[in-house]
């Protein structure tokens, strides 16, 4: 994530265009390189230098990229480049006693040390750094006195992006950079995006969110608690880290008004029509919600006897304001006599997710919504949660989610509808 | 019957038979009734009021002991201050000038209100700072917790930054009854407005030296941190309780190659100024000169670093040095501050003359205890950047150096008034060590003047 002030984007007539690197210039390559390279090169020096380093390749390498702003290009991708490292102490000693030892030291004397050895006799600066060095037995007193600063510390670790990810980083960040700015987003998603994906990362930065149904799919109004008291900025930071989440799929575009620069104007993406790649990795339950996922559809096919019941792929976005959230169903299952039921498979799970889904289960039952939620017992956390999950309705599995499991449970959940009707 | 949740930065109602009345509004996002936390006290006093039948499951406020243990002479206009701010219903806003005792008022409110408290500051140095007062103060009964600065620990008594509340005061807000804006002019910026917004503190104090804003924001402060309930001006309090004090200026001459390298640097400056007529008497005058500078595809980035280059060796003259070495000898029995704008001025310094350095990278507990020492005595001298600019408390000092002053007028008053805390006859001496034949002269003419128009 970029700072404000290494935002750039350009105003033209009310939409935002953020500053982009073309990946495919080779200037720009170039300077990427030279920065990795600078930050490679700096393994266990002193942060100090290496910031002196990057301000002196601001003006070298900036006016390549760009005659006026090239500076402010090279800060944010040195800036980039620094989320990639780590630092460490630069020595074993403890700067803070030795300085305070010091001071003491020096204060205790009838006037201040003298910068030299003078005809007097008068003691010196020497004589006070010598004393505390021989008592500490570490030799640079004046060196080690403020040796925990900031850049003093050396680079430890650098796990640095190749140019190409840096410069695909540098142009998801500013258009991060302006959302901060953002008072709302709104997100016109199509049917074949991930939507579960999608809630995932609503969730995650504590969004609210609004969903009306439109003839592609679905469209998305995103912002926070006070939002409704008169716009704020306050969300910005949030919708521009839930920016690399909705990424990570598509068909969508978004729309977000912005306070840019005391005036309004608005920012305009579309999945289809940009090169933004994403950072994140998205949530762990991706991959092996995939394959349990496709196991289950593969079981489903081979069973001889379904009860009537067709399996199709999920039926949309069941909401839930209350809990701020929603549940997407992998699964809509549906028989002759018109009765719907949504499956949704969980591949890894953390307890919370768990629980979660118990509370999710009741509130959908309680609006006449047909659920079933089914667990791996193997990818989870522990078996009490799961077992009081199954007390709540969560169908358990191994391996694989057989069909007969769900069949059994499409039986059970008929009664509970019943009942609840 | 109605219950209140908090629920980040707002408070949320169920169980209403029909709809509710503002501040509530109805959130068709998550249908639920939503008013802003900071509406908490207006809301539970109408519903009390009403009689209607109510549950209060938003507050966790925190009932604590806090009794000061600092010997603090309440002096006539603090008690007259705070039992304005009583009368108002323990909300509102104690104008006084610079040195009077602001935080002295907080610490009395503080122990009337007797509840956890959010201490509201716009710089790091003051987070600091009040950090290091609330442990003297309560240190006894309370841990003091902070949120800012890389600190993050929340305790019935915290210090944060108006910046860490922006960002944080929704995840807290319903654990403090009081809350404390520091130089609460701040408050009114349109990012600080929203953070009364979030909090449900049903009470508030506000301080400051000059509500006034330039955008005229002050107008939002009574519904913000409750209206001006006592003001003192300088004039109010000059001679009883404002210690006069001597001033002494120390024209430092650039060596030749200084001043070689000055003038070229001028040149430069000066030239773009010309080729652009740019104007040069006011801080707004500097922010257009920036501005243009860094846009300009013609010698803009070499004019700015043409105008830093200069600034730098006006700062940093070697006579500077000498000159500070000799005054620390004359003033080694003394109490004596050393102020510079540069931090990394002050760690040069802190090394050459081996006496403690306070900047903003200073650790909050180590602030403390290089601050306690030279009270008690046991450190002779300090040296310190930008960060004891606003309001800090550093009573005994009766020496101060000023090294590199800039020309805001505000500042330098503020500076002044650090030292001019009550001292029984002790004349207070401020040096500024200016570099003659720069602007500097003219900033430190400036500043003089604005001061001489202020009663001694």
């Amino acid at each position: 994530m970029l700072r404000g002030e290494h935002v750039m984007a350009r105003l033209a007539r009310g939409r935002l265009v953020p500053h982009r690197l073309s990946p495919e210039d080779g200037r720009v390559v170039e300077v990427a390189g030279e920065l990795c390279g600078v930050y490679a090169a700096h393994r266990q020096a002193p942060r100090a230098g290496l910031e002196a380093r990057l301000a002196a390749l601001e003006e070298e390498l900036g006016p390549r990229l760009d005659a006026r702003r090239g500076f402010k290009i090279v800060r944010a991708l040195a800036k980039l480049l620094e989320e990639s490292a780590t630092w460490e102490a630069p020595t074993e000693a403890d700067p803070y006693t030795i300085r305070t030892r010091v001071f003491e030291l020096a204060a205790a004397l009838p006037e201040p040390p003298a910068g030299e050895p003078g005809l007097l006799e008068a003691p010196t600066r020497e004589d006070v750094l010598g004393r505390v060095a021989s008592e500490i037995g570490f030799g640079d007193v004046a060196d080690l006195m403020y040796a925990d600063r900031q850049g003093a510390q050396l680079l430890a670790g650098f796990e640095g992006p190749s140019p190409e990810a840096l410069i695909e980083r540098y142009n998801v960040a500013q258009v991060q950079g302006v959302l901060y700015a953002a008072r709302e987003l709104v997100v016109d998603l199509d049917r074949g995006a991930d939507a579960r994906l999608v809630f995932h990362y609503v969730k995650k930065m504590a969004l609210i969110y609004r969903l009306e149904p439109t003839p592609r799919g679905y469209r998305l109004y995103l912002d926070g608690p006070l939002s409704i008291f008169g716009g704020t900025r306050k969300y910005g930071l949030r919708l521009a880290k839930f920016l690399p989440g909705l990424l990570l799929t598509s068909p969508w575009r978004l729309s977000a008004n912005v306070e840019w620069k005391g005036r309004d104007a608005l920012l305009d993406l579309d999945s289809e029509k940009n090169d933004l790649k994403s950072h994140y990795l998205g949530p762990k339950d991706a991959q092996e919600g995939d394959d349990v996922r496709g196991a289950f559809v593969r079981a489903w096919e081979r069973a001889k006897d379904t009860g009537g019941w067709e399996l199709g792929f999920g039926a949309g976005v069941l909401t839930f304001p209350e809990l701020k959230t929603a549940l997407v169903p992998d699964f809509t299952l549906t028989n002759a006599a018109g009765e719907e039921v949504h499956l949704e498979i969980l591949g890894f799970w953390s307890e919370r997710n768990l629980v979660e889904r118990v509370a999710l289960l009741r509130e959908a039952r309680a609006r006449g919504h047909r659920v079933l939620v089914a667990a791996s017992g193997k990818l989870g956390a522990s078996r009490e949660a799961l077992s009081e999950a199954v007390a709540g309705g969560v169908i358990p599995f191994k391996e694989r989610l057989a069909a007969k499991d769900v069949l059994a449970a499409l039986d059970g959940e008929r009664s509970l509808a019943e009942a609840g009707a | 019957m109605i219950e209140l949740f908090y629920e980040s930065g707002t408070l949320v109602a169920t169980g209403a038979s029909s709809g509710l009345p503002e501040p509530f509004v109805w959130d068709g996002r998550t249908r639920q009734w939503r008013a802003p936390a900071g509406a908490y006290r207006e809301v539970v006093l109408k519903l009390r009021e009403s009689g209607a039948p109510h549950a209060d499951r938003a507050a966790s406020f925190e009932k604590v002991s806090l009794e000061s243990r600092l010997a603090m002479e309440p002096r006539p206009y603090q008690r007259e201050a705070l039992a304005a701010w009583g009368r108002e219903g323990l909300r509102g806003v104690v104008v006084l000038p610079t040195g009077a005792g602001k935080t002295a008022v907080a610490v009395s409110a503080m122990e009337r209100t007797g509840r956890s408290t959010l201490v509201v500051v716009p710089t790091l140095a003051l987070l600091k700072q009040w950090y290091s007062v609330l442990s003297n103060a309560f240190g006894g009964s309370v841990t003091v917790g902070l949120l800012g600065g890389g600190y993050h620990e929340i305790t019935p008594v915290t210090v944060t930054t108006y910046d860490s509340a922006y960002i944080h005061a929704e995840r807290y807000g319903d654990r403090f009854a009081f809350v404390v804006y520091d130089e609460v002019h701040h408050l009114p910026a349109p990012k600080n407005a929203i953070i009364p917004k979030m909090l449900l503190a049903p009470y508030s104090l506000g301080l400051t030296a000059t509500p006034e804003r330039p955008d005229g924001g002050h107008e939002s402060l009574p519904e913000l941190a409750g209206p001006v309930v006592y003001r003192r001006s300088p004039e109010d309090l000059a001679g009883t309780y404002l210690a006069p004090f001597e001033l002494v200026r120390m024209p430092i001459e650039l060596t030749a190659q200084e001043r070689f390298d000055y003038a070229q640097a001028e040149a430069v400056y000066r030239d773009f100024l010309e080729k652009h007529r740019l104007p040069m008497r006011s801080p707004e005058d500097w922010q257009r000169f920036i501005m243009v500078a860094s846009t300009s595809h013609s010698g803009g980035r070499e004019a700015l670093l043409a105008a830093r280059r200069r600034r730098e060796i006006r700062e940093g003259a070697m006579r500077k040095g000498v000159t500070l070495e000799a005054l620390l000898r004359q003033h080694w029995e003394d109490r004596c501050i050393v102020f510079t704008k540069s931090v990394e001025e002050v760690y040069a310094l802190s090394r050459r003359f081996l006496i403690p350095g306070i900047t903003y990278e200073t650790p909050a507990k180590e602030r403390k205890e290089i601050l306690d020492r030279f009270r008690e005595g046991r450190y002779r001298a300090i040296i310190a950047s930008d960060v004891l600019n606003e309001g800090v408390d550093v009573p005994d000092a009766n020496v101060a150096i000023i090294l590199a002053g800039s020309a805001s007028q505000r500042e330098y008053v503020q500076r002044l008034g650090r030292i001019l805390r009550p001292k029984h006859d002790k004349q207070a001496v401020l040096y500024e060590l200016v570099t003659a034949a720069t602007g500097e002269e003219a900033a430190s003419r400036r500043r003089r003047e604005s001061f001489r128009k202020a009663p001694a």
